[in-house]
């Protein structure tokens, strides 16, 4: 299949518009390529919804924002039905979630009930108003964010419900010489993204093709090992704050699931085409590793106490299986 | 022909320290070598029947393992298993190293020397021994059994030939033991004189330049790579160049590309090129394999 137009070409697009944040751009670029979604982990301001903003522009495709609040409905997100008093009929009004790429901010301030609404809608890809279902676009990506600073009145998303999300991505403040470029683009006039690189039947092209990228039957057992060893990590050593030795499987209550192994073909696949390759190699693997099961692990109490980053556990883990 | 015989199923394996020049004098061993051998079960292994290449190190010192020892590439041969033995004692320690290979096709190997290197106990110096290299004589099934034939027929005449020597000795023994009765004069016995039994110097070869040890290894994993033109040759090429340039196994291309040296030139494109033969998909093999071939051929002639 021949592609005119390359999933590089978005990421250049984006580079233009967004200083710096490799990992968010990667991401939002993988979840298209994928199929999935993305969750963003991070404080307000590191340009979250302009790269969603700018993903949507420059795909041609529908953007939109749900600012996720404690009194948030589930028709506020799908839809719902009005009685027309003039035709004396119901009308459907669909939600928000219809369109190419949804930002739902602050995904863990909305209660549980809202949350599933959207987490059913990304997982099933269509959302039932009344008697009628409706398919969701395609392509359909939810990019969520959590802000971990204020964490009053939240609602924590549950595992199971973090584990539909393709990705988690902890999104960093920018370096000093990414936040001087930002005040170059942004101080002089309201930058606005790219438009129109590629179109939404490219992205369709572009998944089909990184659904052939071929994973060597090595590659597939690296991804088995990867998730295996998060549900059993007796022979993996962490350092706590106080240098104190302590084993990965004491910090985990459990590893990640399956959709964890399915998820970590998916973006190996998935990158390696992004750089142009049609097989996906160990280095694709490790490198979108530790987005694919951060979410996906069940970590206890003695994280906490014991001081150490569950970043530090999942790099140490993805470190104690040799590539092949 | 010897072309052809290089051919089939070839291996380069288990080079533990390729980059021998490289090693740190600090963490070698500090070792009086006794003997450092290099040995087989059979000078004459047949064709898919498994024999044992036996690395057999003496120290004087008490050791719990020996570091720093690196095994010949062996080529032509697959690699089916590897063991290791160390054995102290008070009069030192004995390191055994069996390794298990199958020879797929007729015709002459010669195994390279092993290495080692160590800190001389003798002297303090850094050195690199050298074992003896070990030709063999791979046969065929059927020029085993021709083989057999001629080996009775010789076996024969050797005992006839064996007998009469032992005739000729008996003789002799007893013309001498008349000689000697008849003497008068007995001669006396000359002072004894302490012997000194002084060791036999370990064989220590001239040290090869690191890019020639390098190109010569080089060299050998083309050859595995055109003779066997499958992805588990692609992939202990792969494996044998990583531990050419010391990378160790487990790691991705992007850490051993940011390894100094291996993130430029022809070393880059070759490391690419065989990442690329071990991980793409079928259809693409052989397209990889030139190119892995080509990279090799580049980097080798780039060494020179």
């Amino acid at each position: 299949m021949t592609i005119d137009r390359q999933p590089g070409d978005l990421h250049d697009a984006l580079a233009k518009t967004i200083v710096g944040q490799e990992n968010v751009l990667e991401s939002l670029l993988l979840a298209l390529l994928c199929n999935g979604h993305v969750l963003l982990e991070g404080p307000p301001g590191l340009a979250k919804t302009l790269a969603c903003r700018s993903l949507a522009a420059a795909l041609e495709g529908d953007f939109k924002r749900i600012q996720f609040t404690p009194d948030l409905l589930p028709s506020d997100i799908v839809g719902t039905r009005i009685f027309d008093q003039r035709e004396s009929s119901f009308a459907t009004v669909l939600g928000p979630i219809f369109a190419n790429v949804v930002l739902a901010d602050e995904i863990n301030r909305a209660p549980a009930k809202v949350q599933s609404a959207l987490l059913e809608a990304m997982q099933e890809r269509q959302v039932t108003i009344g008697p009628e279902s409706h398919a969701l676009p395609d392509p359909f990506v939810v990019m969520a964010t959590m802000n971990p600073l204020d964490s009053e009145g939240t609602y924590a998303l549950p595992i199971a419900q973090m584990d539909r999300f393709l990705m988690k991505i902890n999104v960093g403040y920018p370096t000093r010489e990414e936040e001087l470029q930002i005040l170059d683009r942004f101080a002089m006039a309201d930058t606005q993204p790219v438009r129109c690189v590629a179109t939404l039947e490219d992205v369709r092209a572009w998944r089909a093709a990184a659904h052939a990228v071929h994973v060597d039957e090595k590659l597939k057992r690296y991804i088995v090992d990867l998730v295996a060893i998060t549900r059993a990590a007796q022979s993996v050593s962490v350092k706590s704050a106080g240098g104190a030795s302590l084993k990965a499987a004491e910090l985990i209550d459990y590893g990640a699931s399956p959709r964890a192994t399915l998820a970590l073909a998916f973006l190996a696949r998935g990158r390696a085409l992004l750089v142009g390759r049609d097989f996906a190699l160990p280095d694709d693997v490790r490198a979108v590793a530790a987005s694919a099961l951060r979410h996906r692990i069940g970590f206890n109490y003695r994280l906490a106490t014991e001081n150490v980053s569950a970043d530090a556990v999942i790099d140490a883990m993805i470190a104690a299986i040799p590539a092949p | 022909m010897a072309r052809k015989l290089t051919a089939p199923l070839i291996l380069v394996a288990a080079a533990w320290f390729a980059a021998t020049g490289t090693a740190q004098a600090q963490t070698l061993q500090r070792l009086t070598v006794e003997s450092f051998a290099l040995s087989a079960d059979t000078t004459q292994p047949q064709v898919e029947v498994p024999f044992h290449v036996i690395v057999t190190l003496r120290v004087r010192e008490n050791v719990s393992e020996i570091n720093n020892l690196q095994l010949p590439m062996l080529a032509q041969l697959e690699l089916l298993g590897d063991e290791r033995k160390t054995v102290s004692d008070p009069s030192g320690t004995r390191y055994q190293e069996v390794v298990t290979v199958v020879a797929h096709a007729d015709g002459r190997i010669v195994i390279a020397p092993a290495t080692l290197q160590a800190i001389d106990a003798r002297d303090g110096k850094p050195k690199q021994w050298f074992t003896n290299d070990l030709p063999l004589s791979v046969h065929s099934s059927a020029a085993r059994i021709a083989n057999g034939v001629a080996v009775g027929l010789f076996a024969h005449v050797a005992r006839i030939f064996a007998a009469l020597l032992w005739l000729a000795l008996v003789v002799g023994a007893v013309v001498l033991t008349l000689f000697l009765l008849r003497r008068r004069t007995p001669v006396a016995a000359p002072p004894a004189v302490p012997v000194s039994y002084q060791q036999a110097p370990v064989l220590q070869a001239p040290l090869l330049s690191e890019a020639e040890r390098r190109r010569r290894q080089i060299e050998d994993a083309l050859l595995v790579l055109r003779a066997e033109r499958t992805r588990s040759a692609a992939v202990r090429v792969r494996a044998a160049i990583w531990r050419v340039i010391g990378a160790p196994e487990g790691e991705t291309l992007a850490d051993v590309l940011r390894r100094p040296g291996c993130g430029e030139g022809t070393l880059r494109d070759l490391l690419v090129a065989l990442e690329r033969s071990a991980f793409t998909y079928d259809e693409d093999l052989p397209r990889a394999i030139d190119d892995a071939c080509a990279a090799l051929e580049r980097y080798s002639a780039s060494l020179t």
